[in-house]
């Protein structure tokens, strides 16, 4: 038991169920590598120590009683500190919220709380969930576990649930994802993320950063337990309308292993194109893998993807200052000084160029339906470098030069913008040992294909089992 | 200048005037000074600048999408 903190969700629920290891004892082991880990890492904003340990030994007390909850009796994960906890401060990673204190818990988290699972703590996050290198200037930037001289990012805006799930403080955690907030991190930490179809999973109590962009997803170490964790978090919720009314499947039976046959489109153009060497490389070689499992690969294109950058300004400043306007006229200074400046440019969108930007999104999701209506699922790396440094704002990418932010970002907002889900897989290594990420995209609601090709993948790799030099 | 030597670096205001942000900030509902618009300039003046492209789009006929309720 001497490495609990390695067990997978899925392994630590049935040894719990089992009752071949306790609640407590897990919960304390948790505990104990985020004292000896947390303050180089800077994952967490809060630590919920002694709700933890009290939940723990309730889980242990109901279990001994023959009353387990769910699937998820008795595991501890994180929360990405934008989900509302009951009693426990969300601040959003931001000052104007420190001592924010919710009255009840977001949907979701009731949801997974209600299944078994206990939840450790917040976890650290860029400023309200709006950049994507995870930096944070009120509680520290998360600093990459691959990195052993923590001077590289961890990739936002989930950064803390990225760090803290690779480096083995929680065996699974839930980031929020408006354009490449759960895959961002996921691949620049060598995780698994899962960014659900828009509507699967329920915002209510979610701090928002752009209404019809964000989507709430797991974060875990496999694709099995992103599978475990999507079940009790997805459905209907009456909280938030823009959630469906389709039955929410056992994602778990999805993960048979095999995926014979099924069509898989590389997206080369705009996506594959953009990847440093390494990238490339290591997304190629995962082709190769997916066809020797019995996958049918072929290449398709998005022609309108170049647009996703701009439409996706006019969206995500015009929605992310609806939310901060009151905000920014009396509390300006205390925001970080990117995100401020991020929100002011939102003020000069008008509104001719946010319906237009929600026209273009139109064209961009027919896109991904048709190139998804002969496969079943498409394929590109989820960034298209590996982390970068802390400070370093320009790159090269395999088509040109970049700022970082944009390269961060770039092939993940499509999905945003589309709706579709989409899941980062950790996919190789460069040679400086950081982790590489690709992500697999799937049709409107069939997250179970999605899953189901990202497991069978980690079935014949081992990308997802190596562990950092800062854990 | 090429655009990506700009890059990272705050460039002096020659594409938008100062006085016309801060108006236009105004009737948004936002009093900014000098500091907060000099600091937007460059990057604003690059994303109005591509925003102009979304207006070459064939967009006429292109029922908007809100998102809400997929199914």
């Amino acid at each position: 038991m001497a490495e609990l903190y390695w067990t997978s969700l899925a392994d630590l629920a049935r040894l719990i169920a089992t009752k071949e290891a306790s609640p407590v004892e897990v919960v304390k082991v948790h505990l104990d590598r985020i004292a000896a880990h947390d303050a180089t890492l800077k994952s967490f904003i809060t630590v919920c120590a002694e709700a933890a340990l009290e939940a723990a030994r309730q889980a242990e007390a109901e279990l001994i009683a023959g009353r387990p909850r769910g699937p998820l009796h008795g595991v501890p994960i994180g929360l990405k500190d934008l989900y509302n906890t009951a009693g426990v401060r969300t601040t959003g990673g931001s000052k104007i919220l420190a001592d924010a204190v919710p009255a009840q818990d977001a949907t979701v988290v009731a949801r997974l709380k209600a299944a078994g699972a206990i939840v450790l703590g917040k976890l650290n996050m860029h400023e309200f969930a709006y950049g994507p290198e995870g930096l944070n200037a009120h509680y520290g930037h998360s600093r990459n576990p691959w990195d052993a001289r923590a001077t590289r990012i961890a990739g936002g805006s989930s950064s803390g649930s990225g760090v803290a799930v690779a480096a083995g403080l929680v065996p699974a955690a839930l980031g929020s994802d408006t354009g490449g907030s759960i895959r961002i991190p996921a691949s620049l930490c060598g995780i698994t993320g899962l960014k659900p179809t828009y509507g699967r999973a329920s915002r209510a109590g979610v701090l928002p950063l752009a209404r019809s962009m964000d989507h709430v997803g797991p974060m875990a170490r496999t694709a099995a337990d992103c599978a475990l964790l999507l079940g009790p978090m997805a459905g209907y919720d009456p909280a938030d309308p823009t959630t469906s009314v389709l039955p929410v499947p056992d994602y778990r039976l999805a993960l048979t292993g095999d995926i014979k046959g099924l069509r898989v489109g590389l997206l080369r153009r705009f996506f594959l194109e953009a990847g440093v060497p390494e990238v490339r490389q290591a997304v190629e070689r995962a082709v190769k893998t997916l066809e020797s499992l019995g996958a049918v690969v072929d290449e398709v294109e998005l022609p309108s993807v170049n647009d996703v950058a701009v439409a996706s300004f006019a969206i995500v400043g015009a929605e992310a200052l609806a939310y901060h306007a009151q905000w920014l006229r009396t509390r300006a200074a205390d925001y970080q000084p990117d995100v401020a400046q991020r929100l002011r440019m939102g003020a000069f969108v008008s509104g001719l160029q946010y319906v237009r930007g929600q026209q273009a999104r139109a064209l961009v999701r027919a896109e991904v339906d048709e190139a998804l209506a002969r496969r079943d699922v498409l394929l590109a790396p989820a960034t298209p470098l590996a982390a970068p440094l802390l400070g370093e704002n320009e790159t090269t990418l395999g088509d040109g030069p970049s700022d970082v932010r944009s390269a961060l970002i770039r092939l993940t907002r499509p999905f945003n913008f589309s709706g579709h889900p989409a899941c980062a897989v950790p996919c190789g290594f460069t040679a400086a040992g950081l982790p590489i990420g690709m992500q697999l995209v799937g049709r409107p609601f069939d997250e179970a294909t999605v899953l189901r090709a990202a497991d069978a993948y980690q079935r014949a790799t081992d990308w997802q089992a190596r562990r950092p030099p800062l854990a | 200048m090429p655009q990506r030597a700009r890059a990272g670096i705050l460039p002096r205001m020659t594409t938008l005037d100062r006085d016309a942000l801060a108006q236009w900030a105004r009737l948004a509902g936002f009093e900014w000074g000098a500091a907060e618009l000099e600091a937007i300039a460059g990057p604003l003046a690059r994303a109005l600048e591509s925003l102009g492209r979304l207006e070459q789009l064939p967009l006429r006929d292109v029922e908007p999408l809100t998102q809400y309720r997929m199914l």
